[in-house]
């Protein structure tokens, strides 16, 4: 807490929840935009339901005003650690179905990609500033998926992408809660009582 | 001979070891190499090669370290730089590469001074690379979701080696991809940017001498974004006339970034920009209304963008776009002046109202008509004229008077407010002071000091002054509270005449005029000078002034120069109003070189060159010096005439002596029983014996009148005879009828002034024909000597002579003059004496006679003629008969019969036919 409470950690704080808002709506717009080119490249129904991808936290939670601070971005690196694997893994598999013959979506997931790893780089960055210690990868990341028929891994990558959106407004909403002065980290309590 | 061999078979074995392929590999078996193979060096530093010969070439060949020799580039390398050792191995060393070339090699020196190559290498230098520095990065954004980042920086000096920069960037726990520029060295672009994370950027170069790496740039690429312009920019016109709406869209998402604008606008064909106030417009939007323009003008526009927060870069301009903003009534009337013409008639006018067309931004629209009302202040019940005008110009016939006239404009809005001329019936009111003009660079401002009354307004009035035409007045109005001006449209080195008006709200000053000039220069031409009157001393010099387009600007002075041909210049400046000037202290009678130079401010020109030339006399002097000769003149003619009659008698004497006339003379009536009428008693009177010191008589006694042919030449023999003691004393008749003048006749004489005397002078002479021994004298004749020459005379006498008696005598004496004529030219005297002797007495008579009457035909010379002709014959007698005295008595003693004698000259020989005028 005390580097918390450096000045230059406040605006290091303050600087990365910023960027992580922004990179969190950026990161919505860009998959929206992913999902429609998903689902019209994938020949699924927009309007399809998707069974809740195993492995990933959902966005969706109850009490969500209480959490502290702490548990907000654990809970947001689990989900990003997650999607991380998840995206990588569509990518591979979207590589293997289609190779180079639509390079559009390819890079539209690459980027997505890279803005997980990179949401998940703020929210370790901002769990290092609460001098809290960053959960090993391995712990957290989901289990190894099964292997899935094609139109199951469409299916699967379309609930992704889904949750992936929710997730983004949901953090979006949790950096903005972190990013609020005093109050805030006046949550620090709650951050003892995470695991 | 045996070391001779040894060594072929070295060289033999030489060239098959480095020719031969080795039985082993196949390759070209070297007795050496060297190291290192091919270095890379830095330029400048020390390098050490070394060249190892191979065992089989020492037992073989006999070759050793000792003899290498090394070489750059065929350059043989400085033994200094060569160290052996061993046997073996031989080294070379450079202090500095930048010495080195390709290839260095490695070489044998055996013996008979045959050199082998052994070995050769490449060497390269160059230099290890330079951090990279100044690196920069522009995010670029190619499309609505493209967005490319391009680095650039300054890759240090040049390596002369082929050296790679990559272009390189990582978040804290991803590395991405290298991005290798191409074709360039200095800046690389990078796609598939990620924003809102931080990422390092940096440059590394590496090439053979060493590696260098820039320093970081950490930055969000998100703050290095350089938008793309607005698009799709619209403007619409508004309800307001002064505002317009301008539309467009943004190509960045909300969620990349947020933006503000710029927006700036110019009216079309002024390149001037305005820009909407930055504040305005820092909040992201997709259109802004642009207020505070003017009515139906034509604006462009164009809009940038950045992001919000001013991180990042500006935009490019958007494409520009028009816009016209509506219509709107004028903002003002049409400044209006007028010009009256009251020179037709003094009791009325023509008025020529003249008005200026609204400048676009006052007349708000298109005007459509001006709107003229007069009204006449004298008389309050005229009624109003209107005029509905589409010009600018309206002439009105007004009565002298006072009148205000107001013209309003319009256009399809509405109407300006009204103009107001007031007109009145005389500028009587203060004018303005203090007028002047100073040039501001192609304007001319104009000021003045205002009067102490309140002024609504200036009108000032100005027109180019020109020679040769009229002055075609521009105008233009001032509000009241300006001092000053400035004028458009002046042309440099042009004369404009320039009036002020003041227009008071009751009524209108009188004008202030000033001449002036935005630019002088000289003139263009000098003035022409000539002389008006010139003098001894002075001359009065004329010109003409130069016209207003050859002055130039104002002409400060006239300078007179003048000089004579040798002399030194003078100068005389002379105020410019002048036309004349008068030069004194001349010299006279010298030629003088005149010419003239205007100048203005800013230069002099100098007219052609005049010269006249100052009088001899001056004024008044010829009279004062001929006046007083005259008088002088005529004192001496006066007193000349008065000495001249008081001396009258003893003039008289001298110049007109008393000469008879002939036709008077008793001659004609002469006989001897009349002797008393004979006048020789008054002329012995007047003459007595004694005083004859000039006179001449020779008595010639007459022969027989029939033998005188033959015997008159006896006495002229004798006067031959006498001759010889009186040679040279000839003269008179003979001498004169021989030479053509007296002066001829007296070159033959010896006697030079007797004889000029006798012919100088007019005598009588007295002719006594005596009879020749004891005979009677035939005839006393006396006449008056004359100059005249006798010949004509003479020959018509002859002719006559002749005639008279016997046609044979004549023509013998022809025959004897013709044959004398011939042979004796050197004796005249005796011809002429012939001829006279070979008349008997009656030829004689009649000769004489003849030759007095033949010369009566010519009545102006008569009398002169007869003086000669006597004085020739005196002279002759007088010649001849030297020593003899002559006594006048003797002319009574022989008088001629009056029968035998003509009673006058009249040419009784021609009635005879014995003479013709020739």
């Amino acid at each position: 807490m005390a580097a918390a409470d450096s000045p230059s950690a406040a605006l290091r704080r303050r600087d990365l929840c910023s960027r992580g808002i922004r990179l969190a709506g950026k990161m919505r717009a860009d998959v929206v935009d992913l999902l429609d080119a998903y689902v019209e490249q994938q020949g699924l129904d927009a309007s399809a339901s998707v069974a809740a991808v195993e492995g990933v936290p959902l966005a969706a939670v109850e009490r969500w005003d209480e959490q502290t601070g702490t548990q907000r971005l654990l809970e947001n690196l689990a989900a990003y650690r997650a999607f991380r694997t998840l995206l990588a893994q569509m990518l591979e598999e979207q590589r293997e179905q289609l190779g180079e013959a639509d390079a559009g979506l390819g890079r539209a997931l690459a980027a997505v990609l890279l803005q997980v790893s990179a949401f998940a780089y703020h929210l370790e960055e901002l769990l290092r500033l609460e001098s809290r210690g960053i959960p090993g990868e391995e712990e957290d990341g989901p289990p190894p998926p099964p292997r899935l028929s094609l139109f199951e891994q469409k299916l699967r990558g379309l609930g992704v992408l889904r949750e992936l959106a929710q997730w983004a407004v949901r953090s979006v909403r949790d950096l903005r809660q972190l990013a609020k002065p005093s109050p805030a980290t006046g949550t620090a309590p709650g951050l003892a009582e995470s695991p | 001979m045996f070391s001779r061999w040894n060594w072929v078979a070295c060289g033999f074995y030489l060239v098959l070891s480095i020719c031969s392929p080795d039985a082993s590999g196949g390759l070209v078996q070297s007795c050496g190499h060297i190291i290192p193979e091919s270095p890379v060096l830095a330029l400048g530093s020390n390098f050490t090669a070394l060249c190892i010969l191979n065992e089989s070439c020492l037992d073989f060949g006999n070759i050793y370290a000792s003899q290498i020799i090394w070489k750059i580039k065929n350059r043989l390398v400085p033994k200094e730089q060569y160290r052996e050792i061993n046997r073996t191995v031989s080294s070379v060393t450079f202090n500095d590469t930048s010495s080195l070339a390709t290839p260095l090699t490695c070489n044998i020196l055996a013996d008979g001074q045959i050199e082998q190559n052994i070995y050769g290498i490449t060497v390269t230098v160059g230099l290890p690379p330079e951090k990279p520095k100044n690196l920069s990065c522009v995010v670029h954004q190619k499309s609505r979701l493209t967005y490319v980042m391009t680095c650039t920086w300054n890759p240090g000096r040049h390596t002369f080696l082929d050296t790679e920069f990559k272009l390189r960037h990582s978040w804290p726990e991803e590395i991405f991809p290298d991005c290798i520029p191409k074709d360039v060295n200095n800046s690389c672009t990078i796609s598939d940017i990620q924003f809102f994370v931080n990422t390092e950027i940096w440059v590394e170069a590496a090439n053979a001498l060493g590696k260098a790496e820039s320093d970081p740039l950490v930055v969000d690429p998100v703050d290095i974004v350089k938008p793309l312009s607005p698009q799709n920019v619209s403007v619409s016109s508004g309800v307001l006339p002064t505002g317009l709406k301008l539309s467009w869209e943004n190509w960045i998402s909300d969620t990349v970034m947020t933006l503000k604008f710029n927006i700036r606008y110019r009216i079309a064909g002024d390149m001037n920009w305005m820009e909407v106030p930055s504040e305005d417009t820092a909040s992201p939007r997709t259109s802004f209304s642009v207020q505070g323009l003017r009515p139906y003008t034509k604006y462009v526009f164009s809009i940038r963008c950045m992001k919000e927060d001013g991180v990042g870069y500006w935009s490019d301009w958007s494409e520009e776009k028009t816009g016209i903003t509506t219509e709107d009534q004028p903002s003002k009337g049409p400044p209006i002046w007028r010009i009256i013409d009251a020179s037709h008639s003094p009791a009325s006018w023509t008025v020529h109202l003249m008005w200026k067309a609204l400048k676009p931004f006052e007349a708000n629209g298109v005007i459509l008509q001006y709107e003229v009302t007069v009204r006449d202040k004298s008389s309050l019940s005229s009624p109003l004229k209107k005029y509905n005008v589409t010009s600018t110009n309206h002439t009105l016939q007004l009565p002298n008077g006072t009148y205000e006239v107001t013209v309003i404009a319009r256009n399809s809005v509405g109407a300006s407010p009204p103009s107001v001329l007031l007109i009145p019936a005389s500028n009587s009111k203060a004018p303005v002071k203090n007028l002047r003009t100073v040039p501001k660079h192609d304007k001319l401002w104009v000021g003045w000091t205002a009067p102490n009354s309140y002024v609504l307004k200036y009108v000032i009035e100005w027109c180019l002054v020109s020679s040769s035409s009229d002055c075609i007045i521009e105008w233009q109005i001032a509000l009241g509270d300006v001092q000053g001006i400035d004028l458009k449209g002046i042309k440099p080195f042009k004369c404009y005449l320039i009036t002020v008006y003041p227009l008071y709200a009751d009524g209108q000053g009188s004008g202030e005029s000033v001449k002036a000039y935005l630019k002088q220069d000289r003139p263009s031409k000098g003035p022409t000078v000539q002389t008006k009157k010139v003098g001894k001393a002075e001359a009065v010099l004329t010109w003409n002034h130069l016209t207003v387009e050859e002055q130039n600007g104002f002409i400060r002075n006239y300078t007179i120069l003048y000089k004579t041909i040798d002399g030194n210049e003078t100068v005389v400046t002379v105020d410019p109003s002048k036309t004349e000037y008068t030069l004194s202290s001349l010299t006279s009678d010298t030629l003088y070189t005149v010419r003239m130079m205007a100048s203005t401010d800013n230069g002099s020109r100098t007219g052609p060159d005049f010269t006249f030339t100052t009088q001899k006399f001056g004024k008044g002097e010829i009279e004062a010096i001929v006046v007083p000769v005259c008088l002088a003149f005529l004192l001496i003619v006066l007193l000349g005439v008065l000495f001249c009659f008081n001396k009258r008698d003893l003039i008289k004497k001298h110049i007109w002596p008393i000469v008879p006339d002939p036709s008077k003379s008793n001659i004609a009536q002469w006989s001897p029983q009349v002797p008393a009428k004979h006048n020789f008693n008054s002329k012995d009177q007047m003459y007595p014996e004694g005083s004859f010191t000039d006179v001449s008589v020779v008595e010639i006694e007459a022969d027989d009148k029939k033998s005188f042919s033959e015997q008159d030449l006896k006495p002229f023999d004798l006067l031959k005879k006498e001759k010889s003691t009186s040679e040279g004393h000839s003269s008179g008749i003979g001498g004169s009828s021989c030479m053509s003048s007296p002066r001829q006749s007296v070159s033959d004489s010896d006697e030079g002034e007797t004889t000029q005397n006798t012919s100088s002078t007019v005598q009588y002479s007295t002719v006594v024909l005596n009879g020749y021994r004891d005979q009677t004298p035939v005839q006393v004749f006396s006449r008056s000597e004359s100059t005249q020459p006798l010949l004509d005379s003479e020959e018509r006498s002859e002719d006559h002579a002749g005639g008279a008696d016997s046609t044979a005598q004549r023509q013998q004496y022809f025959r004897q003059n013709g044959g004398q004529d011939e042979t004796n030219t050197d004796r005249p005297c005796f011809e002429r004496t012939k001829q006279i002797t070979h008349a008997n007495e009656g030829d004689l008579v009649g000769f004489v006679q003849l030759q007095i009457s033949g010369q009566s035909s010519q009545p102006l010379g008569l009398g002169m003629e007869k003086n000669t002709q006597e004085a020739a014959l005196s002279n002759v007698l007088q010649t001849c008969t030297e020593g003899q005295t002559v006594r006048p008595e003797t002319v009574e003693e022989n008088p001629l019969s009056v029968d035998e004698m003509p009673k006058s000259y009249l040419p009784q020989t021609v009635r005879q036919g014995g003479y013709m005028p020739q």
